[in-house]
């Protein structure tokens, strides 16, 4: 299992969808734990494509796993951010009333078992820990 | 990720092929513009070839829904696979839509 880095660019999100691919052949992970991973990971990759830095700058996804729970670190050097102190969406509100985003830091909650972060040496460091079926 | 929009009588066909990730939803952002001058009629979103969704493409779906709310029309749709299904449901965006 290999680490990818990424740049702060959303185009390369499909870079982040084929190591996934791959790490799901090797893990033989099925279709929906792929989505689930997929999905999850984009999320919290985007959130910090998006804001954490004001240049260019990178993210790093490890990854390991006991056989029944997937371990991935998202390390990025931006600004402080803790994504695990954002607020819920209320998702029970009307179309009219819905605010457009807010959606990606919940699906991350939703699909991952548990999501931790610290701030090391200037770095930004999430923990996901995904179980398997 | 392709859109391929086709009119129907009153209806607007909208078939979503491929992953609507955040790399995609940018140009598609910019694709469904025809939907979105077309919110006042009936709009069939076919998604029997979408692959994936994430949170950049529901915003995009419910961006439509708001408009097809001032404008007066209505959004149905197809063909979504169980793990898209259950996005929408997870979000409470299934509740906002009508699903065939």
């Amino acid at each position: 299992m290999e680490n990818l880095i990424l740049h702060n660019d959303v185009a390369e999100v499909p870079m982040l969808a084929a190591w996934v691919e791959e790490l799901g052949e090797e893990l033989g992970l099925d279709m929906p734990e792929v989505f689930q991973l997929n999905l999850a990971l984009e999320e919290a990759a985007v959130n910090v494509m998006n804001y954490a830095y004001e240049g260019e700058g990178l993210i790093k996804l490890s990854v390991s796993s006991n056989g029944q729970e997937i371990v991935f670190v998202m390390e990025d050097e931006g600004k402080e951010f803790d994504p695990t102190k954002v607020k819920d969406p209320d998702i029970t509100l009307s179309a009219e009333k819905r605010e457009i985003g807010g959606l990606g830091i919940f699906l991350v909650q939703q699909f991952m078992e548990s999501m931790a972060y610290s701030r090391k040496d200037g770095k930004n460091v999430l923990t996901m820990i995904y179980k398997k079926k | 990720m392709t859109l391929e929009i086709t009119q129907k009588e009153d209806q607007v066909v909208a078939k979503l092929i491929g992953r609507l990730d955040t790399a995609a939803s940018q140009q598609f952002s910019i694709d469904m513009q025809p939907l979105m001058d077309n919110a006042d009629k009936k709009i069939l979103m076919d998604c029997t070839d979408l692959d994936f969704i994430s949170s950049s493409g529901l915003r995009l779906f419910l961006a439509l829904r708001k408009e097809t709310i001032s404008k007066g029309g209505s959004i149905t749709i197809k063909g979504v696979s169980p793990e898209i299904k259950q996005v929408f449901t997870i979000t409470g965006f299934y509740s906002l839509f009508i699903f065939e």
